[in-house]
């Protein structure tokens, strides 16, 4: 298995920047994923490494070997790069059966009759598919067909496996349990993945490191955790989820001792604390980012935590799982994630509390 | 085709490759040196096809002598086709054209709703039978009608005095009626398969939401479904008009004995009706034709600007089935008695013709094989099957292997040209056979004395593959849509080769349509008559020249024999077609 290198990889179309000046490193065996919204430039930057693309700019390494340097005019094509792809539609030929789908990278690649079905059968055990082998292609259901996909895509053991929104077509269940079973194969075989979703929880769930795009640039690289409680930006904070986002002004700012600082900041009728990733002047504008699911409803006037606002309860909706309670204070509604059995009536003045490390702020 | 191989990413800075080896490779990774070669190639072959005719009609309308033959160029050609009585042949034409579009067009949309979207009993048997006429050669059934609606001898008007003891012909093919006739009953199976589908794959709920809003069924197919329908209706209109402009056999048949001339026989006429044959005069009015073609094609396109088909395409709906009742076994009827007039009747005197001696006279004493063993002893007969047999199969294939590679190049890839090619093997859509077997008679004249074409098998050959080669780019066109472009991609990726791709993906996946395409173009060509006319000469006669001639001698009884062969090879063809679609379709 390689690493994945992108310099200042940029793709124009015509006068439109589709993918601009990306900059990324992809260790080997790890599970990196690209995400974003429609049009922001993450399939563009997947199908470069592909080669099924030309990179207008920059220079895309595979492993050692650059396969496309722009200002040099050299390329190579997406046949010699040795990879392994899993389509959005998966493309599963439908004039072959399963085993000739899976066989076709070897018998390509001309390997003997009995190597090819070795490694075929391996491949198909491996997505527990190995008894549909001999079926027509068009015969199988999504969840099948994605598996025979990811066999196709593993047989020859290629440098990188890149993915385009393989699980997409799937519905929610599958969608879980696809994801899950390809993570852990993945991790078996310590293969480096390129993975492309809009599915926040997707790529939470599988990837050692997010990369956030938009507008064909990255925003933030990091990992599901990292970028989920620390984003850099707004942007970032607002792409996962549903936050709270309050504007405040910076009353004090001092190291937390560790890599992060602690702020005491102010908004419209209210005030607390919070981390931040750099340091900020007093009075500085921030943002502050804190989820639904880390705010808690008390009584009026409790106050037990960092933060808190008093307001009054607008709208509450059960969900199943959990309540959704909106709570209307000076400043903003508060969207508050309760749990299911908390009894909340419309109207009811209450305090909504955070603690220090459930609030993130960065500038504006 | 990459020769460089891969190189460490750091010492790629420091040995930069040389400016040979560099272009070298460029010129070989996105293959544009051989591309280069290949879009040459194939616009010289394309401009050979339409290009080429289309300049020599012109020339040869502002020529003042035959083609081959030294003389000077002056207007009289475009002088001589500005007459009144051509006022009249422009009127004939036209009027034909519409008279027989819009009774078709009726006649269709019904057969088509029929079909599609009641449940009429055996619908899928009548589908097939619905369409059976349309793969008929025109020439067979003009000439079975010919015999069937003849005023003195024909079969219709004896039983018609036998049962009323009337003196006078009940019908007379010989007018404008019998003309019209002829042709309806090759639109209608046209348009009913250009708009079937369509009918079929219309989305339900669209339907069914106006039914939830509180519209009868009735108000839902004025508001909903003839609207939905508007597009693929004025198209199919568009599209009839102008095929009725180009028809040729129908008038040549059933209008030329009773005085009445459309374009394409008046062409026709003055090449091989005239003790002279007058060249000029016929090429300005084919080159006239080919203007009025050109703007009706221009109409046609500012008409279907901007229209979406998006609603009656796409996924396969089940559409919903209208339970008709009782009234399906008269649906089934209209069907029935359709195939009946269109196919039975006509084959029905076919074989009348062949077993009796003298066609009019039919008792028992004139049962004869005579015409059969006549035929079979006929070298003429023997050499125009293999005529028609070695252009059926070479222009089938050729036709169909060009329209792939131009479809190819225009829809699936973004090469320089492709719209040029393009449009060039869109060009002969617009001439009818008539015209361009005008404008081919010019261009092989023209040629230069080693390249012998004129006259030999090769003319016939190249005519039939211009003017096969729109549908059959057509065709192709709409088996690569349907291939998404990730099956092509996917095998890149997993290291084919582009010529690998083509080969075990593209070519793998499209042949079904190659091979629809090309049983559709070997019909075309058992059919054509009307460039053929103008390209034949002795030796390189084809079965429906053959048929021409005899006919033209009056042997109606030998003619019905030829005239069964072909019958049995269309019914022969079609069935090994359909039955083909059926395992492919149960197979994909």
């Amino acid at each position: 298995m390689a690493s994945v290198t992108l310099e200042n990889v940029s793709r124009m179309y015509g006068a439109v920047t589709a993918v601009d000046n990306v900059n990324l490193k992809i260790k080997s065996g790890e599970f990196v994923t690209l995400l974003g919204p429609s049009g922001c430039g993450k399939t563009t930057t997947l199908r470069m490494v592909a080669g099924l693309e030309k990179n207008t700019g920059g220079r895309i390494a595979i492993g050692d070997n650059v396969v496309s340097d722009s200002d040099k005019g050299y390329f190579v094509p997406s046949e010699r790069r040795r990879l392994g792809m899993v389509f959005q539609s998966y493309a599963i030929w439908p004039h072959m059966t399963v085993f000739d789908n899976v066989a076709y990278p070897l018998r390509i690649r001309r390997r003997p009759d009995t190597e090819v079905r070795d490694r075929v059968m391996n491949a198909l055990r491996l997505v527990e598919m190995e008894q549909y082998a001999e079926r027509p292609s068009p015969a199988l259901s999504g969840g099948q067909q994605q598996r025979v996909a990811i066999a196709r895509a593993l047989v020859f053991e290629p440098e990188v496996l890149l993915l385009d929104e393989p699980l997409s077509n799937l519905d929610a269940r599958l969608r879980t349990q696809m994801g899950d079973d390809f993570r852990a194969l993945q991790q078996r075989l310590k293969i480096t993945a390129l993975y492309v979703t809009h599915d926040q929880a997707e790529a939470m769930a599988l990837s050692d490191r997010v990369v956030v795009m938009h507008g064909g640039k990255i925003l933030q690289v990091g990992a599901p955790e990292e970028i989920y409680r620390r984003p850099e930006n707004r942007q970032v904070a607002a792409f996962f989820g549903t936050p709270n986002l309050l504007n405040a002004t910076v009353k004090d700012c001092r190291p937390n001792g560790g890599q992060y600082f602690k702020l005491s900041v102010e908004g419209q009728g209210w005030s607390g604390d919070c981390h931040a990733a750099t340091e900020m002047p007093k009075g500085a504008d921030v943002t502050v980012m804190v989820r639904p699911e880390n705010l808690h409803v008390r009584d009026a006037g409790q106050v037990n935590g960092d933060l808190s606002w008093s307001g009054e309860v607008s709208q509450a909706i059960f969900r199943g799982s959990h309540r959704s309670i909106m709570v209307k204070t000076p400043a903003q509604t508060l969207h508050v994630e309760a749990s299911s059995l908390s009894n909340v009536d419309i109207g009811r003045p209450v305090t909504v509390a955070a603690p220090v490390e459930a609030a993130w702020a960065v500038r504006n | 085709m990459t020769i460089i191989h891969n190189r460490p990413l750091d010492d790629i800075a420091e040995t930069a490759p040389t400016i040979a080896g560099n272009a070298f490779t460029r010129a070989f990774s996105g293959g544009s040196l051989w591309r280069l070669i290949g879009m040459l190639l194939l616009i010289l072959i394309l401009g050979f096809l339409t290009i080429y005719p289309l300049a020599m009609l012109l020339y040869g309308s502002l020529h003042s002598t035959p083609p081959g033959m030294a003389g000077e160029f002056n207007l009289n050609g475009y002088r001589s086709i500005m007459t009144t009585q051509n006022l009249i042949v422009l009127a004939n034409t036209i009027g034909i054209s519409l008279a027989k579009t819009i009774p078709s067009l009726t006649i269709a949309v019904f057969l088509a709703w029929i079909v599609a979207r009641t449940d009429t009993p055996f619908r899928g048997t009548l589908e097939v039978l619905i369409t059976l006429p349309f793969f008929i050669p025109p020439i067979l059934t003009a000439m079975a009608w010919g015999m069937l609606a003849n005023p003195q001898v024909g079969v219709i008007n004896m039983v018609w005095r036998w049962a009323t003891g009337a003196t006078d012909p009940l019908v007379n093919i010989y007018s404008y009626g019998g003309v019209i006739w002829h042709m309806c009953q090759y639109s209608i199976p046209f348009l009913f398969l250009f708009m079937v589908d369509a009918f079929r794959a219309m989305d339900p709920s669209l339907e069914e939401s106006s039914r939830m809003c509180g519209a009868s069924r009735w108000t839902t197919f004025r508001k909903i479904t003839l609207l939905l329908m508007l597009p693929v209706l004025t198209s199919s209109f568009m599209l009839s008009f102008i095929k009725g402009i180009e028809t040729f056999e129908s008038a040549l048949f059933f209008g030329l004995p009773a005085g009445i001339k459309v374009i394409t026989t008046d062409i026709y006429e003055s090449i091989n009706h005239r003790a002279t044959p007058d060249y000029q005069y016929a090429t300005s009015l084919s080159f006239a034709i080919m203007g009025l073609m050109f703007l009706l094609v221009i109409w046609q396109w500012w008409m279907l600007r901007g229209k979406s088909f998006q609603t009656v395409t796409g996924k396969g709906f089940r559409p919903s089935v209208m339970e008709l009742g009782p009234w399906r076994w008269v649906t089934f009827a209209f069907c029935v008695l359709f195939f009946f007039i269109t196919v039975v009747l006509p084959i029905g005197q076919l074989m009348l013709g062949s077993f009796f001696r003298f066609f009019g006279f039919y008792t028992y004493d004139m049962l004869t094989l005579e015409h059969y063993r006549a035929v079979f002893a006929n070298s003429e007969f023997w050499r125009a099957v293999r005529n028609t047999m070695v252009l059926g199969l070479l222009g089938a294939t050729a036709t169909m292997a060009l329209g792939a590679i131009v479809a190819y190049i225009s829809v699936r890839t973004r090469w320089r040209g492709r719209n040029l090619i393009d449009s060039m093997a869109w060009l002969p859509w617009m001439m009818p056979g008539m015209v361009l077997g005008v404008g081919f008679l010019w261009a092989f004249a023209m040629l230069p004395g080693p390249i012998p074409i004129y006259g030999t098998i090769w003319a016939l050959l190249l005519a039939y593959i211009a003017l096969g080669t729109p549908v059959s780019v057509r065709v192709m066109t709409g088996a690569y849509h349907q291939l998404s472009y990730d099956l092509e991609e996917c095998s890149r990726v997993h290291g084919a080769t582009w010529a690998q791709t083509m080969w075990r993906i593209m070519v793998a996946l499209a042949w079904p349509a190659f091979a629809v395409g090309w049983v559709l173009t070997f019909f075309g060509i058992m059919r054509e008559l009307s460039a053929s006319i103008l390209l034949y000469s002795v030796g390189s006669e084809t079965l429906a020249v053959v048929l021409m001639k005899l006919w033209a001698n009056g042997n109606a009884e030998q003619v019905s024999v030829i005239g069964l062969m072909m019958m049995l090879l269309v019914i022969v063809f079609r069935w090994v077609q359909l039955s083909f679609i059926k395992s492919r379709i149960s197979k994909l």
